[in-house]
């Protein structure tokens, strides 16, 4: 399994395909029922977060000093006007909430497909070509590897400023290290399969055989790649939000919103409990899908 | 073991160089150091004169050169902001980091390592179930959530512990479980994955029909061989969690790199964002290096390939 | 429910106060007062920070003290002074004054503070506190002369407020720096003033103890509070915990809501006290940062448009605090030369929308804005704005980067702060952003000329015509917007007996224990 040659060490692709804990968790206790409440609750939030515009009681941009940190509908003076409360800024919580989910699922997706694109790129050409480009690539990853993530992230941003866009960038040019190993170590074993010899026997273009034979046998290992890193990418730009340097306000973004409500935690709680369990839920419900499309596509990994 | 060893330190220079290529390059694109450094005062004058005289209007390849050959002997040139060495203020600043990491990768292995073998040693149980459940929730959990909850119900509804700086060791503990408890699921995980296997392996069995006692089976056999690929694990995960150290310690106000790094991300102190981040690579790329150390001379097929 | 259960631990906190903090208040004789900044060189001239402002009233004296409440100067380590005429300062020297070290105070300290100060050389960091004298003469050992480069009636303000008077021989102990240069802000803390400064860690804590050898007949009166210790603590929701178990006594600078809730919680004493602080928007009606269509702010109706887009009022009633008040004029209205009598523009979203029309924006636009301090002031204003149709982005970044950008004319649209260094002459303001300088986005020469007619007369009449006619002039041209004046809360233990001032100088050398 080790690659003992000159390249540097990669983390094992095993690590990463084991089933995780959940995804046994979900066998012992639920069966498959785990991948389908995750995803239901998954599908839940995407619909909100699509539905926003039309679902949310108040723009969420609509400031109203005079109704700031209104307790949410169970508190003390709570209403139904505002289910969830206000903010700092006398915005509705709920809305702001709804649309937080909009943010926290465009960037996951967005920064996963960048880094997928780039570390599926790495890491079939690696694994396919073996021998120099395998070695220069590995040296690549480990590089990355080294380099602390969210340190960096934070440094670029600081320096070149933030926005959406940029944080979907930073991250996607920086979370790719787990798609290269795992594309790296999936593409080595596909590569050794009969039918690969067969095609290269027939001629085939290079191209062709990587797009027509290898990826859809990785396909699966991508894809429950792909969900962790949404997952990832989620809680990075929560964490970047939270310190101030990820999604501007006042656009709504739960690690933002933590941030923002982070004065009063000590007097109204509710203010980060709530997006801070719905980044929990989130990450969560993420989690099982990808497990569970583990399990179902891929049913002989060992326990 | 020698050869081995050389070629993966080799390796490991090489590594180290191109996080310090990457990071120098990174800094001096995305913004203008001369600039920052003038600061205050600064007139298009001054900053032409700070310009000339850090010698930052030389091509980068110079730069970089002249900056990693002072690095190599330990001068990380001067902080803008402190005027100190930035070597001075690094070694100030790294102890708190360190026993941070430290206890936060203790807490992750007295947490995970027990639970992975109980959850390996009764399957399919309640314990199983429970040991499984912190770990799910561990991933999932955002650490700063996880730490600003803490800080609400155990430093201030209950009181039991400080909030923020460094007085006492008090002052590490909600910290190091907020780091600390996002690297448990792994560790539990793998550790009872590996307890599994080994348990069910012929040595084992083996040992187990010359009639030796199951908990001397578990402990002394299958406890060792499973930790092995733990070990390097657990020293992966220090090294990101040394990197993650930004987030705990700006929420504690614990005076160590990872608050260093984010005052200098807010001062624009080049100079020492540049050390830091060369600093905990350094430490991840030392640790990995040693893991694989370890490794190899632990399992010795790992060599020979 | 909530509440309760925050009640009763900070009661239980406040009652077991000697369990975890050993030195906390009164029964330690001990001051534990903080704030979120730290204070890495702890000696005045060498850094500007409020917090060494603080220190210096407390660890040093000035040749005179300005009253807080009769606001006139009395004399402190100057026994009288005379103007001898208008370019000459006379002071009568004290006698019987002895520094921290044990070193007599004497006229000789005086001039050799003056002239180091002002040299080319003192790397002092606030120019303006020092750039106005020429230099410093011995008369005779009771007599001291401080020549000013140029008629300059605000000087005085300047003796009582940063001029400390330090030891004559204290420069030359300097260390020296990586180049060899002495470094003055390395020199210790000696001063004459009513506590001495005893343990400095740089960038954590200062402490200070009672000076007991204190001069009698100062007008700071006689130090009761034994010990004074400022501790940095970075984390607003850390300051609220140390204040609520006992560990802090003091503590400002409280976000309108939290010191709502602390004052519901009932162990503490919370008070909104106005400061001189003034909240404002630049707007560039120079054209610094361009003049064409990509520069919306060098339109006048743009400008005035923005002005009725702001409800001030209600940012200073629900964000800032009851003592804050709306202000129309660009000076703090207790400011010798200040009027409100100005052009004053009243919320009116609907008008803001109609101008923004007619400049050319029916549908607003998009543009940066700048801003270094409570960000949600600055964020409130960008909702007002959004109402209007105008899209801001928020620029938010460390005071020092950001004076940079405005001085380089790279901030059209700014919301800063300024305090005038509690200084209460119009001057302290307008002569740092009016005159043409590097601050000015207005530039407008009348405006410069008028300024000018009032800083260098002595006739107080002439003064307050002059400066007049320029804050007219310049609320006409809507290119400096007053928002509020800043109110600060403070948050301090039932023990201490302690009154705040509006200069934002707490005077703890006159608070002592309940």
């Amino acid at each position: 399994m080790a690659n003992g040659t000159v390249a540097a060490k990669l983390p094992s692709a095993q690590e990463i395909l084991e089933p995780s804990a959940s995804s046994l968790l979900l066998k012992r206790v639920f069966g498959h029922a785990g991948m389908t409440i995750g995803g239901g609750v998954l599908l839940f939030i995407f619909l909100i977060a699509i539905l926003a515009p039309l679902l949310a009681p108040h723009d969420p941009f609509d400031q109203d000093l005079s109704k700031r940190f209104l307790d949410p509908v169970w508190g003390a003076k709570g209403t139904w006007l505002h289910p969830l409360g206000t903010d700092g800024f006398g915005r509705d919580y709920l809305s702001r909430m709804m649309f937080g989910a909009q943010t926290s699922l465009l960037i996951g997706f967005a920064a996963m497909l960048i880094s997928g694109v780039i570390g599926t790129a790495l890491g079939v050409a690696a694994g396919y070509f073996g021998g120099r480009v395998d070695m220069i690539i590995t040296f690549i990853i480990t590089t990355r590897l080294a380099m602390p993530v969210i340190l960096v992230a934070l440094v670029v941003v600081a320096l070149i400023g933030s926005s959406l866009n940029i944080v979907i960038w930073v991250l996607g040019l920086l979370i790719w290290d787990r798609f290269a190993v795992v594309m790296r170590a999936t593409t080595q074993q596909v590569r050794s399969m009969d039918y690969i010899a067969a095609a290269k026997a027939l001629g085939c273009s290079t191209t062709r055989i990587i797009f027509t034979e290898i990826m859809p046998n990785v396909a699966n290992a991508l894809i429950v790649v792909a969900t962790l890193e949404v997952a990832h990418a989620v809680l990075l730009e929560a964490a970047l939000s939270f310190l101030g340097l990820g999604v501007q306000p006042p656009t709504p973004s739960w690690g933002l919103m933590i941030s923002e409500g982070k004065g009063m935690m000590f007097f109204k709680a509710w203010v980060i409990a709530i997006p801070g369990f719905a980044l929990f839920m989130l990450v969560l419900c993420i989690n099982l899908m990808g497990d569970g499309i583990r399990d179902v596509t891929a049913p002989e990994n060992r326990n | 073991m020698l050869f081995y060893a050389l070629k993966r330190f080799g390796v490991a220079i090489l590594v180290a160089v191109a996080v310090s290529i990457v990071t120098f390059s990174l800094l001096r694109f995305s913004g203008d150091p001369a600039a920052a450094m003038a600061g205050e005062s600064a007139t298009e004058e001054d900053i032409e004169y700070v310009r000339k005289h850090y010698g930052l209007d030389r091509p980068l390849p110079v730069q970089y050169a002249d900056w990693a050959v002072k690095a190599m002997q330990g001068d990380f040139g001067e902080s803008i902001y402190l005027k100190r060495a930035v070597s001075g203020i690094l070694a100030d600043r790294a102890p708190t980091t360190m026993i941070l990491g430290a206890l936060s990768l203790s807490f992750a292995l007295i947490l995970a390592i027990p639970l992975g073998v109980l959850a390996a040693m009764f399957p399919n149980t309640l314990v199983d179930r429970v040991a499984l459940g912190i770990a799910v929730i561990g991933q999932a959990l955002p650490s700063f959530f996880f730490a600003l909850i803490m800080i609400i119900v155990f430093g201030v509804w209950l009181r039991w512990l400080p909030i923020s700086g460094h007085a006492s060791w008090l002052n590490f503990i909600m910290p190091s479980i907020a780091l600390g408890y996002y690297a448990t699921p792994a560790i539990m995980r793998l550790t009872r994955a590996g307890m599994m296997d080994v348990m069910s392996s012929d040595y084992i069995r083996t040992a187990r029909a010359k009639g030796l006692k199951p908990r001397v089976v578990l402990f002394k056999h299958a406890l060792r061989n499973a930790i092995i690929p733990v070990v390097s694990l657990s020293a992966v995960q220090l090294g990101f969690m040394l990197g993650g150290s930004i987030v705990i310690e700006t929420i504690f106000s614990l005076n160590g790199l990872g608050n260093l790094a984010w005052q200098s991300i807010q001062r624009s102190d080049f100079e020492v964002m540049q050390a830091i981040v060369l600093t905990i690579a350094s430490f991840y790329i030392l640790l990995t290096f040693l893991a694989d150390l370890l490794n190899a001379f632990l399992d010795p097929r790992i060599r020979v390939s | 429910m909530k509440r309760t259960i925050m009640t009763a631990a900070a009661v239980a906190a406040a009652v077991s106060m000697g369990a975890s903090d050993a030195m906390a208040g009164k029964a330690d004789d001990t001051l534990n007062w903080s704030t979120t900044r730290e204070v890495d060189v702890a000696l005045p001239f060498y850094n500007n920070v409020r917090e060494m402002v603080i220190m210096q009233r407390h660890t040093w004296d000035n040749l005179l003290y300005r009253d807080t409440k009769t606001f006139e100067y009395k004399p402190l380590l100057a026994t009288s002074f005379k103007w001898v005429n208008n370019k000459t300062l006379e002071f009568k020297i004290r006698k019987g004054v002895k520094f921290h070290n044990g070193a007599s105070f004497s006229a000789d300290d005086v001039v050799k503070t003056y002239n180091h100060v002002s040299s080319k050389d003192s790397g002092v960091l606030t120019k303006r506190n020092v750039s106005w004298i020429d230099h410093a003469e011995k008369v005779d050992a009771d007599t001291v002369r401080v020549h000013l480069k140029k008629t300059f009636p605000a000087a005085l303000e300047f003796v009582s407020g940063p001029m400390a008077i330090f030891p004559k021989d204290i420069w030359a102990t300097a260390r020296k720096d990586a180049k060899g240069k002495p470094d003055y802000g390395t020199v210790a803390a000696i001063g004459t003033g009513p506590y001495k400064t005893v343990k400095i860690v740089s960038g954590e804590s200062v402490q200070m103890e009672k000076n007991t050898n204190y001069w009698k007949g100062s007008p700071k009166g006689q130090p009761s509070i034994g010990k004074i210790n400022f501790r940095t603590v970075a984390d607003p929701e850390a300051q609220i915990a140390e204040l609520l178990s006992g560990s802090l006594d003091w503590i400002w600078d409280v976000p309108k809501d939290k010191a709502e809730e602390l004052k519901l919680i009932g162990i503490n004493n919370v008070m909104n006290v106005p400061t001189m602080r003034i909240s404002y928007l630049t707007m560039d009606r120079a054209g610094r940062a361009g003049k064409g269509k990509d520069n919306p702010f060098y339109n006048k109706k743009v400008r005035r448009a923005i002005a009725h887009a702001i409800d001030r009022g209600a940012i200073a009633k629900e964000m800032v605090g009851g003592a804050s008040q709306v202000i129309h004029s660009a000076c703090f209205p207790t400011q010798f030369g200040c009027t409100q009598d100005v052009p004053q523009y009243k919320y009116d979203p609907a008008k803001s929308k109609k101008l923004l029309a007619e400049a050319g924006y029916p549908n607003g636009f998009t543009t940066d804005i700048f801003a270094y301090r409570q960000r949600e002031y600055t964020e409130a204003v960008m909702g007002y704005l959004a109402k209007v149709g105008i899209k801001s982005s928020l620029k938010y970044m460390q005071y020092k980067a950001l004076r940079g950008l405005v001085w380089e004319g790279k901030a059209p649209f700014h919301h800063m702060t300024w305090g005038s260094y509690s200084m209460n002459d119009v001057s302290a303001i307008t002569s740092h952003f009016f005159q043409g300088k590097r601050d000015d986005y207005c530039r407008d020469a009348d405006v410069t000329k008028w300024l000018a007619e009032g800083d260098s007369n002595v006739d107080p009449k002439v003064r307050k015509e002059a400066y007049k006619k320029a804050l007219t002039r310049l609320q006409e041209n809507v290119c400096w917007l007053p928002l509020f004046t800043y109110a600060k809360y403070y948050a301090f233990t039932h023990d201490l007996d302690f009154n705040p001032t509006a200069d934002e100088i707490p005077r703890f050398f006159t608070a002592k224990w309940k």
